[in-house]
């Protein structure tokens, strides 16, 4: 075909200009999304100040509580490491959608194993282990066999949210896992006792896991060559095979890498109580599909994805404090809050540009 | 000295196509050779198998007198040789230095980390070496086509290529990027390199090449060198006999009116009169040309007449009967035939096979379908019957579109609308971005179908193209019609005089520049219309 490296020539240029456009866009509306959040929350700590006893009392009550902080930090260790499994498997050009079995998978094995073994550290393994085999599951079929990666990835969601309460029913004779010992709390010593902020410095371990992760994975995409590799697989894999590294190999690497991210967060997760419950969309509840927008909101970025993810843990963490105090306002709105805002974030952040060939399965030529 | 490449007897065979047929191909060290052909005439394969994508079914590739043999690019890359694609293999959103590198990347820290400023420094070293410009540290998006293409070349050198092999370097250039990339490839000889260069274009083969081989049909027809040879002989060479430069059309037998357009005014997506006000009759028997710079409205006007669009006022008329607001089924249904000008995005649907993209059109019956139901196998005889009829290469009726040249492609195109039956034919732009061979045989078929007393409309950019069928020419400029002419009776000067909007009788001596007397040469210049965005929103999750 003669003329189609000059459609490609126009195309570029076309996606330029859009480019030029949808990146102030994407910017401007991070930005917003941003700006509003600290107005809101400058507003409400103000009104707060002014009258202790109204809604916005409570609410501010909330906000600067370490208690708020502390279950945020909770709440985020598992939606951040989907997050960043997930970064890892979309830059590379799959898109694994499976990231919430994966969670469901990990944490129940995690919770079986320490359960077996008694060592709460051999069943967070265990919990890696077992969520790494399901994404290699998951790369053979894709990557492998060259199945849709949506089909696959709901497949791995459906397996785990089935195999893990069946197993739990089997071997406990209840969906739900007696309880085994947590991973329990690090305190560093003085720094706890900061007002707020001492809650970063006595977390579960998994909280610090977490930040070495954050920055492990930041590192990777921004240092290394592995990470130059994930993304030149994700845009434009022929350029990579071209250029003599195998898009096969960094695809299996990554999406492996995602389930070892995303079993630590499964793991995180049940260890925290010491518990797996299964019942209904078990303990993960959509923690997994939570993720993917941390991970489109924060724009890839593994720190993005952190701060996003927090973002929404933190207003879970805010509902569930106003849940308790009892405002005035039904419950049941409440509980929805975290879930309005994921919609109004996707709707506001809606042109986040994807790898070129997210999704494409890739054949080599020869 | 023995040659830097030496192919010996490259024969490489597809199921059911010979694509390369005992080529024989020897290069000298510090020469640009051009390898000249047709689309689909075997240039890419050759190089394909030079560059370990393809395995030769027989034959051997020499470097340096030496026998190699490669199982895959990245042994073809440590042998020297590298490839600048057609499609270039750069990663967008990465920088210049970070798609140089990839693969390839300099380290530091025992490995872990990438030493970027290193990295930047090798991009820097090898630029200034060969004297080209580019920014190590824009990001590809950003940067011109031109520069992309320096990158790819760089990218090359950086992985210690000697041989560079450009795959139709020159197809998506401005002139002037052309004359940057002729002057690159001047620096590169003149240090050792070695250059292959694929095109179809004459002229550019004449004037960048050391030596220029010939292919056709998949066999080597002649080696030639640059400074001895003429255009003439090269197309002779590429097409296999002389080229009819010059379309005799004989006289016209016009007979009844076939379709009236009258004051139709079209409006663009922002209100602007895209066609404002044309009229025109088309005859049976007559080739009615529209010629004018792209973008006069030609696209928006051809859409009006075949019922793509609903003209805001005005008439149209076909075969008696008012067709102004007729769907598109019911136009195919009267006879009239289509030949889009993007064969890719209205043409062809380019992941079926020839056999469903020739029942296009067709798909409501009463030929190939009845009720509902398609008769597949009347479908295929049917796509068999058009890539036999008109020589559409390789002739596999379950070959996906995409696979085809666009030559080929063109051709099954311009089969299946010619088949028809019909009774007007609108052909906008048959022959663009098609080889020299395919250009006479698109051309040939109109004016036999114009005997045949079929109307045809055709629109063109390229003014030897529509002087040389037309019956009489209309010249389109900011969605009116400037003029209709005689064709045989006005200059090619006098055209391009209309087409930059200068009406007859206005004695304006400046101003005069014909801005496109667009494809006047003969190996299928092309020109392309700014596809549209939703190629660029496919990147972005809505």
């Amino acid at each position: 075909m003669s003329d189609a490296p000059a459609d490609r020539a126009d195309a570029d240029s076309a996606a330029r200009n859009a480019e030029g456009d949808g990146f102030f866009e994407r910017y401007t509306t991070r930005a917003l999304v941003a700006g509003v959040t600290v107005a809101v929350v400058v507003t409400l700590l103000l009104a707060g100040l002014l009258f202790p006893d109204s809604l916005a009392g409570t609410l501010a009550d909330a906000l600067t509580s370490r208690n708020t902080l502390a279950a945020a930090l909770r709440l985020s260790v598992p939606i951040a490491f989907a997050a960043l499994g997930g970064i890892f498997a979309e830059k590379s050009g799959v898109i694994n959608i499976g990231l919430e079995g994966l969670l469901i998978i990990s944490a129940f094995s995690a919770i079986y194993v320490a359960d077996v073994t008694g060592g709460v550290w051999i069943g967070f393994a265990g919990g890696v282990v077992a969520s790494t085999l399901l994404a290699a599951l998951f790369a053979v079929v894709t990557i492998g066999f060259r199945a849709d990666q949506i089909i696959a990835g709901l497949a791995v969601w459906l397996i785990a949210l089935g195999l893990a309460p069946f197993a739990s029913q089997v071997i406990y004779s209840s969906p739900n896992t007696p309880t085994v010992a947590t991973t329990g709390t690090i305190t560093v010593p003085v720094l706890a006792d900061l007002p707020f902020f001492g809650a970063l410095f006595s977390a579960s371990p998994s909280v610090y896991l977490l930040f070495a992760a954050v920055f492990g994975s930041w590192y990777v995409f921004e240092r290394t060559a592995f990470g130059r590799w994930i993304r030149a697989s994700g845009e434009n894999p022929k350029a990579l095979d071209t250029a003599g590294v195998s898009v096969t190999h960094v695809r299996y690497a990554a999406v492996l890498i995602s389930g070892v991210l995303a079993g630590m967060g499964g793991a995180a997760l049940s260890l925290d109580l010491g518990q797996f419950t299964g019942n209904g969309p078990t303990m993960v509840n959509g923690k997994g599909f939570i993720a993917i927008v941390a991970y489109l909101f924060g724009n890839y970025n593994p720190v993005g994805a952190f701060l996003s993810t927090m973002l929404f843990a933190g207003l879970d963490a805010v509902q569930t404090v106003l849940q308790l105090q009892g405002i005035g306002i039904p419950r049941q709105l409440i509980r929805i809050t975290p879930f309005v805002v994921v919609i109004l974030v996707l709707a506001l952040v809606g042109r986040t540009r994807l790898p070129e060939a997210a999704g494409e399965n890739y054949e080599t030529e020869d | 000295m023995a040659s830097a490449v030496h192919l010996d007897g490259i024969t490489k065979r597809f199921p059911g196509v010979v694509a390369n047929d005992d080529v024989d191909l020897e290069v000298e060290r510090g020469t640009v050779h051009a390898l000249l052909g047709e689309n689909g005439a075997g240039k890419t394969t050759l190089m394909n198998v030079l560059y370990g994508l393809y395995e030769p079914t027989s034959g051997e590739v020499r470097l340096d007198g030496e026998p190699r043999a490669f199982g895959s690019p990245r042994d073809a890359i440590d042998a020297g040789i590298g490839m600048i694609h057609q499609h270039f293999m750069l990663v967008d959103p990465m920088t210049v230095t970070e798609n140089i590198t990839l693969g390839n990347e300099p380290r530091k820290w025992g490995g872990i980390a990438v030493d970027r400023a290193g990295s930047r420094e090798a991009v820097v070293d090898l630029a200034d070496r060969y004297g080209f410009d580019v920014d190590p540290d824009a990001r590809i998006e950003d940067v011109s086509v031109g520069e992309q293409q320096r990158v790819e070349i760089l990218k090359a050198l950086y992985r210690g290529a000697d041989t560079l092999i450009l795959d139709e370097p020159t197809a998506v250039l401005t002139p002037q990027e052309v004359d940057e990339l002729f002057e690159v490839l001047d620096e590169l000889t003149a240090q050792g390199k070695t250059i292959i260069f694929i095109t179809h274009k004459l002229g550019e083969a004449m004037r960048a090449a050391d030596e220029i081989s010939v292919l056709r049909d998949g066999r080597k027809v002649g080696a030639v060198d640059a400074d001895a040879t003429t255009q003439e002989e090269l197309a002779e060479l590429m097409v296999g006999r002389e080229v009819l430069l010059d379309v005799d059309h004989g006289t016209a037998e016009t007979g009844e009116v076939v379709a009236s357009v009258s004051d139709v005014v079209v409006e663009d997506d922002r209100g602007v009169r895209a066609v404002d006000g044309v009229s025109f009759d088309v005859r049976g028997g007559e080739v009615f040309g529209i010629a004018g710079v792209d973008g006069n409205g030609q696209s928006e006007l051809v859409e009006a007449v075949t019922g793509l669009q609903t003209p805001d006022a005005g008439e149209i008329r076909f075969r008696g009967e008012d067709v102004t607001t007729a769907s598109r089924r019911q136009r195919i249904d009267d006879g009239m035939a289509y030949v889009p000008e993007d064969r890719q995005e209205r043409g062809l649907v380019m992941e079926f096979g020839l056999v469903e993209n020739g029942l296009l059109g067709s798909q409501h019956g009463p030929e190939l379908a009845s009720n509902g139901r398609i008769d597949w196998s009347k479908t295929r005889g049917h796509a068999e019957a058009i890539i036999d009829e008109y020589d559409v290469r390789p002739p596999d009726a379950d070959a996906d579109a995409e696979s085809l040249s666009g030559g080929n492609q063109q051709k099954f195109i311009v089969g299946r609308e010619f088949e028809r039956d019909p009774e007007l034919v609108v052909a906008s732009h048959p022959t663009r971005g098609v080889d020299v061979g395919s250009i006479e045989f698109i051309h040939e078929r109109l004016l036999e179908l114009r005997k045949q007393g079929v109307a045809i409309l055709l629109v063109s950019s390229k003014l030897e193209e529509v002087q040389g069928l037309s019956d009489r020419l209309a010249v389109v400029y900011e969605g009116e019609f400037i003029d209709v002419v005689d064709p045989d009776e006005t200059t090619e000067e006098e055209l391009g005089l209309l087409m930059a909007g200068e009406r007859p009788g206005e004695d304006d001596g400046d101003g005069g520049e014909p801005e496109a007397t667009g494809g006047g040469d003969a190996d299928g210049t092309e020109r392309e219309t700014p596809t549209d965005l939703t190629d660029a929103a496919d990147g972005e999750r809505a």
